[in-house]
Parts: C-alpha cells; sequence; structure tokens
C-alpha cells in the first residue's frame, strides 16, 4: 500500500507539472477531433500522432501523458458520431448506438452526450484505481486464462448477447452467422491457409473490423438517410439543450458499477477488449435491468452500460502491458511501441527501473479522465447543435468524415469501395428488419471464438475433455446457463406473482 | 416476397460459400482436429437453414420503397463510388468538392448553397485534417504532377 | 501516387541537422511499411529514415501501407510501381517465406531488386523459470522421443517464421515437424501469455522481444538460434549450434525495390547505405530499435537472399508446406 501512495506521489508530481497539464488538455481535445471521425479511434488516433509527438522532443513522461489524453479524448471522441449520427467512430462504440443515437432522436442528444460522459469517466476512473491497487495480481491471474477458458469466455458472451434477440429469432441468428462468415476471410491464423480472399491481396489478412463497422453502420445509415429525406419522412430536429440530470446517475448508478467491473476484468485479459467488454456489459445489463425490454429504445441504463464497460476494459488493458510487457489491446500495443521510442523497456521491471514513467502514466490516466470530463461537458451543446444541421448538408458530411476515417487509417482506396458495397449491404439487412448488432458481433467474437476452439483442440491433442477441465471454464459455463435462464425464471415468478398461486410445477 | 428474394440470392451466395468450404479449403496438414475448414462448414450449414426457415416463413412483405426513391438511392450509390474511386486520382479536395456539391444538390440545397458547402467542407476538411491534426489525404495526381515539375524546374536552374 | 504522409513531422526535425559529407540525391525518398504503424515494418523504416538521414540529401518519408501481410504492397510494386526509383519497401524474413510458400502470388524473389539489411534479429527457444527443461539437449531429447509430449507454441500460423523454429528443432530432433503439437497464437504477446500461464511448455520467440524479460526471471532462454554467441544480455546463453544441434534461424530485416528501377536509383541507396554501415551512429540506432547488426547491400544481399529463398523452399517442401 505504502509502494502505491509513494508511486502515486511520485506520479502526479510528474504529471501536475503546469506543461504536462496543458499537454493532456491538449491531447484530449485534438483526440476528440480524430475520435469523432468515423473510423478513427483511439488505436489509430494514437499511432497517428505518435510519431509527431516523438518529433516534438518531449522527454518520454510528457510525450506519455500527451498519449493519454489523445488516447482519452479519442475514445470519448467516438461516442459522438455514434450518439448523434449512428455512426460508431470505433469497434466499441458500437453498442454505444443502441440507446445513444433514440435518446438523440429523441431530442435528447445532451443528455446522452453528458451521461455517456460520466459513465466513462466513472469507468475509467475506476480502472485506474485497481489497475494502481491490485496490477501484479490481477495479471498473474490473466495469464493463467488458457485457450479452453475464453472458448467458454465466448460461450458467456454469446449467451449474455442472447438478450440482443429481436422480434426475428431466425433473423437474428442469422445475422450473427452472416457477421461469423464474414470474418472467416483472410488467412487462417492456425494453419495459414487462405480462405475466401479469391487472390485479392487487399483482403489477405481479413476484412478490418473498422470497415465492416463504417461500412455496415455508417454507410447504412447515410443511404437511409438519404431515403427518409426523398421519401419526406425525415425532420431536422430543433435545438435541445437537454443534460444529465441527477434522476439518470441515480438509475443508473448500479448500471455503471457493474459494468465498471465486467469491463474492467475483461479488458485484462490479453486478447479480448473493449468492444468484448462492451457488448457483455449491455448484454447483461439488459437481461437483468427491470426494465430490459425498453433498452434500444433510448434507455440512459443502455447508454451507461457498454460506456462505462468500454473505457473500463480500456484501463484493464494497461494491467498486463504496464506489469507484464504484454499489449492486452490494439492500443496498448501502441503505447508499448511508444515507449520502446523512447528507449523504455515496458514489462515487469518499468515499476522499479523507470518508477516516474511508470507512475506518471498511471497518474496521467487519472488526469486524463478529469480532463476529458472538464473539455467535454461544455463542448456537449455545441456537439448537440450538429443534429440542427439541415440534412442536405448532414448527409453528404457523413460520408466525407467516414471516407476521411477510412482512408486515413492505411491509406488504400479499395477500402472506401468495400465500405460503400458493406453499406448497401447493411441497407437491405436493415430494409429486411434484421438488426446489424448481432452481424457486427458475430464478427467480432467469430475468430475470438474459432482460433481458441482450434488452439484447445491442438493443446490437448484433440481430446475435446480440454474445454471442461479447468474451474474457470466450468464457471463462466455456469454462468451462461445462468444468464440464459434467469430472465425466464424472473418473469414467471412475476407471472406467478401477479396471478396468485397458480399451481404450476413447471418452473426450475 | 421480397424477404424470398433476398433470402434466395443470400442462399446463392451462400451455396458458393458451402461449395468452397466443402471443397476448396485444405491444410497441407493441421494440428487441430478440426483444420481451416470445419468451422465455415458448420456456419454455412446454419446459414443455409436460417434462410429455408426465411423462405418458407417470410414475414416482411415489401419494402415500401417507391421508385423515385429507388432512383435517388441508386444516384447515392453511384456518387459513393465515383467519390472512392476518384479519391485518389483527383485528390481530396477537388473529389470532395464534387460529391459534396453533387449530393447536396441532389438532396435538395440550392446549387449555389451546394457549392458553398462543398468548397467549404473539402478546403476546410483538407486544412483541418492535414495541417492541424496531421493525416495523411491525398493531394491528387495533378498536383503531385505539378509538384514534380516545379523541384524539376529548381534542380535544372541549379 | 500518393500514400501516408505520416512521417513529415518527425522528418522536419531530423532534416534540421546540416550534414556535412557527401549524400545521395533522392527525390522524396520513401520507406513504405507494408504494415499498420508500430509493428516491426514500421520499426525497419524508422531504422531508415533515421540512419540514413546524414547520408541521403532529402528527408525519408515513412510511409503505411498495409494489407495481406505485405502482399498488397508486394504486387503494388511488381505492378504499377516497378520503377520508382525514390521508393524502398521493409521486409524481413517472414516475407521471403510468404514468396516461398505462395501467399505473395506469382511474384518471385527475382521479380524485386533487394536494396540493403536493416539489421537482424534471431530466434529463441524459451520456457518458464520453474520449466523442467534446463537445457535445450533435454527438450531435444524429449523431442526424439515422442514429439507430441511437449506443447510448443507461438504468435505465428503453420508456416510462419515462428513455427519454422519449432520444425527445425523437430527435424535435428529426427522427428517430422508434423509430428509437433504446436499452437498458434495472434501474436507473440499472447503467446508469452499463455508460456506464463502454462498453456504451452516452449515458447519459439525472438531475442529482440526478450529483452525486457531477461531481468525479471520469469522465463528462461534454452538456447538463441544465432550463428554466434551475442552480446549482454544474452551473453550467457548458449547458441543452438554450440549445444550440438544445427539449427539457426535469423530473421533478415531489410528493404527492396521495383524491378524495373535504374541501375544509378538503386545505386544511390545502396551508396547511401553503405555509407550508413561505416558509422557508429547506424549502430547506434540499430541498437536503439532493438535489432542487431547484419549489415548488406546490393550485389552481396541480393545472391545472400536468394540464397535464403532456396534454403526457406527446400524447408518448406520437406515440411509438406508446398510441392
Amino acid at each position: 500500500m505504502d509502494a502505491v501512495l509513494t508511486g502515486l506521489a511520485t506520479g502526479f508530481s510528474v504529471a501536475l507539472d503546469p506543461f504536462n497539464l496543458f499537454l493532456v488538455l491538449a491531447g484530449c481535445f485534438a483526440g476528440t477531433l480524430i475520435g469523432a471521425l468515423p473510423g478513427l479511434g483511439p488505436i489509430n488516433g494514437v499511432a497517428i500522432l505518435l510519431p509527431i509527438a516523438y518529433g516534438l522532443g518531449f522527454g518520454p513522461e510528457s510525450a506519455l501523458i500527451l498519449l493519454a489524453g489523445i488516447y482519452y479524448g479519442a475514445e470519448y471522441g467516438g461516442r459522438i458520431s455514434s450518439i448523434l449520427l449512428n455512426v460508431p467512430g470505433d469497434a466499441s462504440a458500437v453498442m454505444t448506438t443502441l440507446d445513444g443515437n433514440p435518446m438523440a432522436r429523441n431530442g435528447e442528444a445532451g443528455r446522452a452526450l453528458s451521461l455517456s460522459a460520466i459513465a466513462s469517466f466513472v469507468g475509467g476512473t475506476f480502472a485506474v484505481v485497481l489497475l494502481s491497487l491490485f496490477a501484479p495480481t490481477l495479471a498473474t491471474f490473466a495469464v493463467t486464462f488458457s485457450p479452453a477458458d475464453y472458448v467458454a469466455l465466448m460461450v458467456f458472451a454469446f449467451a449474455s448477447l442472447a438478450s440482443l434477440v429481436g422480434k426475428n429469432v431466425v433473423k437474428t441468428l442469422l445475422g450473427a452467422t452472416i457477421g461469423l462468415m464474414l470474418a472467416t476471410i483472410g488467412i487462417d491464423a492456425n494453419t495459414g491457409v487462405p480462405r475466401y480472399t479469391f487472390g485479392i491481396p487487399d483482403i489477405l489478412a481479413g476484412i478490418d473490423f473498422l470497415i465492416v463497422v463504417v461500412g455496415l453502420f455508417g454507410m447504412a445509415e447515410l443511404l437511409t438517410l438519404v431515403e427518409q429525406q426523398v421519401s419526406g419522412k425525415l425532420k431536422s430536429l430543433p435545438l435541445d439543450n437537454s443534460f444529465v440530470r441527477m434522476a439518470d446517475l441515480a438509475k443508473c448508478k448500479w448500471t455503471i458499477v457493474r459494468s465498471s467491473i465486467i469491463g474492467f476484468f475483461i479488458g485484462v485479459l490479453p486478447g479480448t477488449g473493449a468492444s468484448v467488454a462492451s457488448a457483455v456489459a449491455y448484454g447483461t445489463e439488459k437481461r437483468i435491468a427491470d426494465d430490459g425490454s425498453t433498452f434500444g429504445t433510448g434507455n440512459p441504463r443502455g447508454l451507461a452500460a457498454p460506456e462505462s464497460a468500454n473505457n473500463a476494459a480500456a484501463g484493464g488493458a494497461m494491467v498486463p502491458m504496464l506489469t507484464l510487457g504484454i499489449p492486452g489491446s490494439g492500443t496498448t500495443a501502441i503505447l508499448l511501441g511508444a515507449l520502446l521510442m523512447f528507449n523504455i523497456q515496458p514489462g515487469p521491471m518499468l515499476f522499479s527501473q523507470n518508477p516516474e514513467v511508470a507512475w506518471g502514466l498511471i497518474a496521467s490516466m487519472y488526469i486524463g479522465n478529469v480532463a476529458l470530463l472538464i473539455i467535454n461537458l461544455p463542448l456537449v451543446g455545441i456537439f448537440a447543435r450538429m443534429l440542427t444541421i439541415p440534412q442536405h448538408y448532414l448527409t453528404p458530411l457523413i460520408a466525407i468524415l467516414a471516407f476521411i476515417g477510412i482512408y486515413t487509417i492505411v491509406g488504400n482506396p479499395f477500402d472506401l469501395l468495400l465500405i460503400t458495397l458493406l453499406g448497401i449491404f447493411g441497407w437491405f439487412l436493415r430494409k429486411m428488419d434484421f438488426s446489424l448488432a448481432p452481424v457486427i458481433l458475430g464478427f467480432v467474437l467469430g475468430s475470438l471464438f474459432e482460433n481458441n476452439l482450434r488452439r484447445a483442440l491442438s493443446i490437448s491433442g484433440g481430446d475435446w475433455t480440454i474445454l471442461v477441465a479447468d474451474y474457470k471454464s466450468i464457471v463462466l459455463y455456469a454462468l451462461s446457463v445462468l444468464v440464459v435462464l434467469a430472465p425466464i425464471w424472473l418473469a414467471r415468478r412475476a407471472r406467478r406473482m401477479a396471478a396468485g398461486p397458480v399451481s404450476s410445477s413447471k418452473g426450475i | 416476397m421480397v424477404d424470398r428474394i433476398f433470402a434466395g440470392v443470400l442462399l446463392i451466395v451462400t451455396l458458393a460459400y458451402t461449395v468452397i468450404a466443402f471443397t476448396a479449403i485444405r491444410a497441407p496438414f493441421q494440428y487441430d482436429p478440426l483444420g481451416p475448414e470445419s468451422w465455415p462448414q458448420i456456419l454455412s450449414v446454419v446459414a443455409i437453414l436460417c434462410l429455408l426457415f426465411i423462405l418458407w416463413k417470410p414475414d416482411a412483405s415489401e419494402l415500401g420503397v417507391s421508385k423515385q426513391t429507388w432512383f435517388r438511392l441508386a444516384a447515392t450509390v453511384i456518387l459513393l463510388g465515383a467519390y472512392a474511386e476518384l479519391y485518389e486520382p483527383l485528390g481530396f479536395i477537388l473529389s470532395t468538392l464534387l460529391f459534396g456539391t453533387a449530393l447536396c444538390a441532389m438532396l435538395g440545397g440550392s446549387i449555389l448553397k451546394s457549392l458553398i458547402f462543398g468548397f467549404a467542407t473539402s478546403v476546410a476538411g483538407f486544412l483541418l485534417c492535414v495541417t492541424l491534426l496531421g493525416l495523411n489525404l491525398p493531394e491528387g495526381e495533378l498536383v503531385e504532377y505539378l509538384h514534380k515539375q516545379a523541384s524539376g524546374l529548381e534542380e535544372g536552374v541549379s | 501516387m500518393s500514400f501516408a504522409r505520416l512521417g513529415a513531422a518527425m522528418c522536419l526535425a531530423a532534416s534540421l541537422a546540416a550534414p556535412a559529407f557527401a549524400q545521395s540525391q533522392i527525390d522524396d525518398p520513401e520507406c513504405v511499411a507494408p504494415a499498420n504503424p508500430g509493428g516491426g515494418f514500421d520499426l525497419t523504416c524508422r531504422v531508415a529514415q533515421t540512419g540514413l538521414d546524414p547520408h541521403v540529401d532529402a528527408p525519408i518519408q515513412v510511409n503505411f501501407m498495409p494489407g495481406g501481410i505485405g502482399a498488397v504492397a508486394y504486387n503494388l510494386f511488381n505492378t504499377t510501381r516497378t520503377d520508382d526509383g525514390s521508393a524502398i519497401v521493409a521486409f524481413s524474413t517472414g516475407s521471403l517465406l510468404n514468396i516461398v510458400t505462395g501467399k505473395y502470388g506469382a511474384f518471385t524473389e527475382k521479380d524485386v531488386r533487394w536494396v540493403a539489411t536493416a539489421g537482424a534479429d534471431f530466434g529463441a527457444v524459451v520456457v518458464r523459470a520453474d520449466s523442467e527443461y534446463q537445457t535445450l539437449a533435454e527438450l531435444m531429447t524429449d523431442f526424439s522421443a515422442d514429439p507430441a509430449s511437449v506443447v510448443v507454441g507461438a504468435g505465428g500460423s503453420v508456416g510462419s517464421q515462428d513455427w519454422m523454429k519449432g520444425a527445425l528443432l523437430l527435424r535435428e530432433a529426427g522427428a517430422s515437424p508434423m509430428d509437433m503439437r504446436y499452437v498458434a497464437f495472434d501474436g507473440g504477446g499472447d503467446a508469452i501469455a499463455a508460456l506464463l500461464g502454462g498453456s504451452i511448455e516452449v515458447y519459439t520467440g525472438d531475442v529482440g522481444e526478450m529483452v525486457p524479460h531477461m531481468e525479471s526471471g520469469q522465463m528462461r532462454l534454452l538456447a538463441v538460434m544465432s550463428p554466434e554467441r551475442l552480446e549482454a544480455p544474452f551473453a550467457d546463453i548458449p547458441t543452438a549450434i554450440e549445444e550440438g544441434f544445427d539449427v539457426e534461424w535469423t530473421i533478415m530485416r531489410g528493404f527492396y525495390m521495383g524491378g524495373d528501377v535504374s541501375d544509378a536509383d538503386y545505386q544511390k541507396w545502396v551508396d547511401a547505405f553503405e555509407a550508413a554501415y561505416a558509422t557508429e551512429a547506424f549502430a547506434q540506432v540499430q541498437k536503439e530499435r532493438g535489432l542487431l547488426p547484419l549489415n548488406m547491400a546490393g550485389e552481396e544481399l541480393q545472391t545472400s537472399v536468394e540464397q535464403r529463398v532456396q534454403t526457406l523452399r527446400e524447408i518448406a517442401t520437406e515440411a509438406g508446406l508446398i510441392q
């Protein structure tokens, strides 16, 4: 405990230097702008600005603090386009659209933006606190997660997502299968055999997640806007000055706490990140909330859950990076690279060899979270104003922003055609009453599921019992059964209570 | 009806996917019993079952899209395709100017306002992204050609 | 053509240093990293960017061209940019392996011009600190007796460099690589996590990535797969050859250009690299980027690459990866 306090003291003395404080604020601002572009999330924001930070010639602490600011800014910026335009800025913001955008459509854009900022803040801060207290213990536990345990985790993720089933079960299942099928494109990670690439080099390594998100969501949304506008169903919304209320926070407080815990622990595991965390948190929350049926129509809890989870996961991913030198997510891989650029070896020795860097980074994460609130809450009104832009300007603007976002990631014009094609496909799916979230989640979870299953079977030499050989797997399978059955049981009990003592012995 | 057409088209694609999964995907050797082909095979069976169910019991009867809307949607798609194709050859500024103006005008902006919008987004977007944020956007082959000419001249002088 | 101009800001800072000696004159020199920022190819290009800076008259820009594990770039420089004299593209031994196994399409190692190397890294055989294996010989005995008794894992698929290292060890132990119990992870980080967590027993990784783990004592290097002993912190680790096993794995990192580049343009780059190799500053740049010295340019590299590809082709054929 003492070590933690002295460490934090060192860290804050670095991070509270006026110049470093200025860098955090500047980073948050630039990050918010970058994050607001669909496609450009924290990973690319940090990657793109890293050479610039390096070129400016700051010391390692200052540069890392700047990057942490950009990271938090971009994390939050991604929500802006999710909520306002129904176009997720990055992978982890997909679940945010489900309730965030309906809130904005109901004239509560400001409320949604400010609530998501607070949920992000709590999730992020929660993660940093746990990180500073228990990082080494957690990291040791996280690496004991074997491929077989990841299979169980994926089963749990799919089980909690069963709550996403819309009115047509078959269509939801088909949507998830389409996502899983899209994920099989590219070189097979186990045997190195190309699948469904047809000799096109651009898709040899698979379709980038961001392209699927921006295509299926963003471009499909654009076509929907055009359609609604042409048929006269669309009006610009009046300016709303709504803001998060105390009642919202009171209602969401347990949602935020639960989702932060789920998000943090999924984030700590190397190999799963914020997108899995936000999906599981949303699914679980929808399952256990008493008003779960209104999720998807603008329920504040449906917005708070993924928002706190993905920020907590982002913090959790720092645990294996700082303590073991293992990057747990794309962004931490880049931060790892940043440390290397400054000749600092991340890993088990970081805390003893470069305490000012390790604790400076942790302290800047505390400050980054606060800076995010300070910068973004006043901007809520300005961003909410975006919705008052007439549609004939807003629609082309979405396309232009999406093109900038996708092109600047890798500079490949092929990707622009790909998002357009996926957009057309997504529009048709929407017209056919398919929900797009299962498609995306199938895509995210698909390769994790397949690869870990095959890894587990490689380890056991083909023996399937490895899947239930560990207590962690069994606990996760038990939780999966629970999360599927609990709502059924709860509903029955509620019905029985309402109907009085009817002699029904068919319950569990 | 549309449900059936859509499911039918998807079924054809899925069948192609299935044929590839069962015939073409092979590893020279593998360490896990599933190999690269089993997972796609399972997925294709699930997808075919779902599609057959939709063909048997469709629920959406029509799209509710008028002829005029179809026309506009097709035009939007063509504009997007052209924008993607011209992004690098014309460069960000010129292609965005054309695309922004065209789509804005099509959606009901007046010609003058559309032009102003196209001009503003292309120039402001370029300045904001390239100059301020340091992102990379294409300058266009024309600009690069001029650059080359200019630097070629310089070299000739020195 | 227009690709990423991300390195511009960096170059600007670097170009302010006024150079005092002969420089190669290259118009808009650029280094293409055929991957996303942050990976090994990025690192390779950064070596050229900083290391060559005093020897080229204009700053080198680093541009990214991800897609298909480098196949997108390899195709582009074999179809449209074949005579681009101002661009070099980063490659590694992994790219050569992809050429051999046909992942880069019909183009072979003879279709591009190999310019120079940035440095090297070497394979390493790693176990957990509390592993029963104390020496490589003990591990090799188990491989000979029953290859399936040891779970080997690494960050690449079958046919990747990481897998090759394992396959070579098994071949040397007199077993077939197909009998290995191999687990492919998504990158070295996940594989190290699996090793620490006990899912796998042996990790066939790289020397460079082990640097931060050397002092912590969580893992033990049984052997390095370099031709000779390495410097500290690896000075105490024996090579596999020393231990009596003829297994070597060098990860070469370097650059190629399109096949139709003029001799004059090609020579400008070769000269710049050779000038850089002679300086202490370049060695420092290599060290900072975690690379070990392996300096070859021009004809020497061309021959070396052809030899390597030949060896890789033999191994891949033997392992049943290609016919």
